[in-house]
């Protein structure tokens, strides 16, 4: 298959992937909950305003009719407006996206090396010394939940030493990477979990790297150690690292919204918890399909970046 | 493969015991200690004293009796999330397994489309639709479960399908459920048990998580994760607060993690 054809393939099912995600998205948020008008109107509005409202936010049709208003206009680019504060979710998604892509990038490029590093230097020796005492941490750290790590760091290095912020605040309009010490501790903590996950995930594909033939015939000619790690097991976990780094991005758009809410840090993240907190249906309905479009393609990238480096991914499925 | 050094079973038996006794503690810690959880004793972020072991939290209320029964929406909302998702996992996937023709790969691809779907990302959503309900954050620890569940149960269960004595069976003549019920289930259950362990280890996660972001019961029901939430603002002028239900999930969580990790290589060294 060539690649080309590969990334259209993969586009289609995305699309069609992305199209259920927004009718469940639309579903949980906006068909079960009863009389949202009367909620929004408040408990002394007059039966004429909560009418009036019903008409504007279109709630005396039918939830299909909605849904595929909703749709609709998300098709062209317009994911609507919250009902709190009355901002265009673009513009939201605009402000926030670019704050929330720095940070997990950031974490990316903190966490991606050491995994590759411990991974190799695990799987090099399956069972040895290193790899117990790695795969231990690594399975505790990526036990922890996000905010559980998130607030011990925020406790250790903004209370007890005093040499962090705790909480992100960044001036209004201001970029965070314009202060970059808020970002050091959300950026530290998603790069923990995703080094442990990624370890854990690198360590089992290089394992079956290290038990071919190839290996053993270079271990028998005396390499060993890092010069074996690096010459001979990291060129062919490529293809599986990319396909990591697409799962980790993912996981850390998720692992986001939790640790961005720790810290305040002005992501699409937080921006999504307040909107839940508020009650604010439009938003949550835009910012998790923006969040779902983003997490679909970063598994595109993924496997169109796997198929580059190793040919054979781009046969079957 | 080497059967695994001594340590490694000493440490799945003290993850085990840790676990066993912190799951225990959440189920039974309400009935144990009485005390009301949302009356104020005492100043916000009293130091730990006889009358309040762990001080009191940011209203003034007692961290111990908090704490005491904050475990029980983490744990049980866990555990029952991972059993619908499980027992929903074995349905479709045994089903997915057994279907002829194409219907069994559409359910996989139709299920694996949750799969993206970023598992807080969805409990935000549910959340939205129901607030304040724990049904919410069951319904989503589940729904996150379900396509791991799934890939599992069916890959299992497409290997017992293919081997002589279900066929042999279905050719007899066997009604399809006895085949199910005899052939098929008895022979998946470890990979199932597997399974359901790391499905386990990750509901604990969103649990969690989930009292952290004020989703589920509402507020002043304690959970650990929202008691992190609630008391770090006092680190200051007394740690406890925060730091038990920090400790309590920490532990748990940990523990979860490397048991279900020991039971996934036990189950798959006996299979």
């Amino acid at each position: 298959m060539t690649l080309g054809l590969l990334v259209l393939r993969r586009l289609a099912a995305a699309g069609a992937v992305l199209a259920v995600l927004s009718a469940v998205i639309f579903l949980a948020t906006d068909v079960l909950p009863g009389d949202a008008a009367g909620v929004l109107a408040g408990a002394d509005a007059t039966t004429a305003d909560r009418a009036e409202l019903t008409r504007r936010l279109h709630l005396d049709e039918s939830p299909v009719t909605r849904y595929l208003h909703w749709a609709g206009d998300a098709l062209h680019g317009d994911l609507g407006q919250g009902q709190v504060g009355g901002r265009a979710v673009n513009e939201v998604l605009g402000d926030t996206v670019p704050n929330s892509l720095a940070l997990t990038v950031l974490a990316l490029a903190l966490a991606l090396p050491c995994a590759v590093l411990l991974g190799l230097v695990t799987a090099a020796r399956l069972g040895g010394r290193a790899d117990r005492a790695v795969s231990l941490v690594t399975l505790a750290a990526a036990g922890l939940p996000e905010f559980v790590t998130a607030a011990l760091l925020a406790w250790a290095f903004g209370a007890l030493l005093g040499v962090l912020p705790r909480v992100s605040l960044v001036d209004l309009g201001e970029r965070p990477w314009e202060s970059p010490e808020v970002m050091v501790l959300p950026a530290l903590t998603l790069a923990i979990v995703a080094t442990a996950i990624a370890t854990r995930l690198l360590r089992s594909s290089a394992a079956d790297v290290a038990a071919a033939p190839y290996v053993r015939a270079a271990r028998l000619r005396g390499v060993h150690g890092l010069r074996l790690a690096l010459r001979h097991l990291l060129p062919a976990s490529f293809a599986p690292t990319a396909q990591v780094v697409a799962v980790l991005f993912g996981g850390l758009l998720g692992g986001a919204v939790v640790v961005e809410s720790v810290f305040n840090y002005p992501g699409v993240g937080f921006e999504l918890a307040q909107a839940v907190a508020n009650r604010d249906v439009p938003m949550v309905q835009g910012l998790s399909l923006a969040l779902c479009a983003l997490a679909l393609l970063g598994l595109l990238c993924g496997d169109v970046v796997a198929a580059v480096v190793d040919p054979r991914t781009r046969r079957g499925r | 493969m080497k059967r695994p050094a001594g340590g490694t079973s000493a440490r799945g038996t003290v993850a085990g015991g840790a676990v066993g006794l912190l799951v225990a503690a959440s189920l039974l810690g309400p009935a144990l200690v009485g005390g009301s959880v949302s009356a104020q004793v005492g100043l916000p972020f009293e130091a730990p004293s006889s009358a309040h072991l762990l001080g009191t939290d940011v209203v003034g209320r007692d961290v111990l009796t908090r704490l005491a029964h904050g475990g029980l929406p983490v744990v049980a909302l866990a555990l029952g999330g991972t059993l619908l998702a499980s027992l929903v996992g074995v349905a479709v996937g045994v089903a997915a397994a057994l279907s002829r023709g194409r219907a069994g790969e559409l359910t996989v691809r139709v299920v694996d489309g949750f799969g993206v779907l970023p598992a807080v990302l969805l409990m935000l959503v549910l959340a939205t639709g129901f607030p304040g309900s724990d049904l919410a954050v069951l319904v989503a620890v589940a729904v996150v479960g379900v396509p791991f569940s799934v890939r599992v149960v069916r890959a299992a269960a497409q290997q017992i399908a293919a081997s002589g004595y279900v066929e042999v069976a279905l050719a007899r003549g066997d009604r399809r459920s006895a085949v199910i019920r005899r052939d098929v289930l008895p022979n998946i259950v470890r990979p199932v048990l597997a399974d359901a362990g790391l499905r386990f280890s990750a509901a604990v996660h969103l649990t969690a998580a989930a009292g952290f972001l004020g989703l589920g019961r509402s507020a002043p029901a304690p959970s650990w994760g929202r008691m992190v939430d609630e008391n770090a603002p006092g680190v200051a002028l007394t740690v406890w607060p925060f730091l038990a239900p920090v400790l309590a999930l920490v532990v748990l969580s940990v523990s979860v993690n490397i048991l279900t990790d020991r039971l996934a290589t036990i189950l798959a060294e006996r299979s």
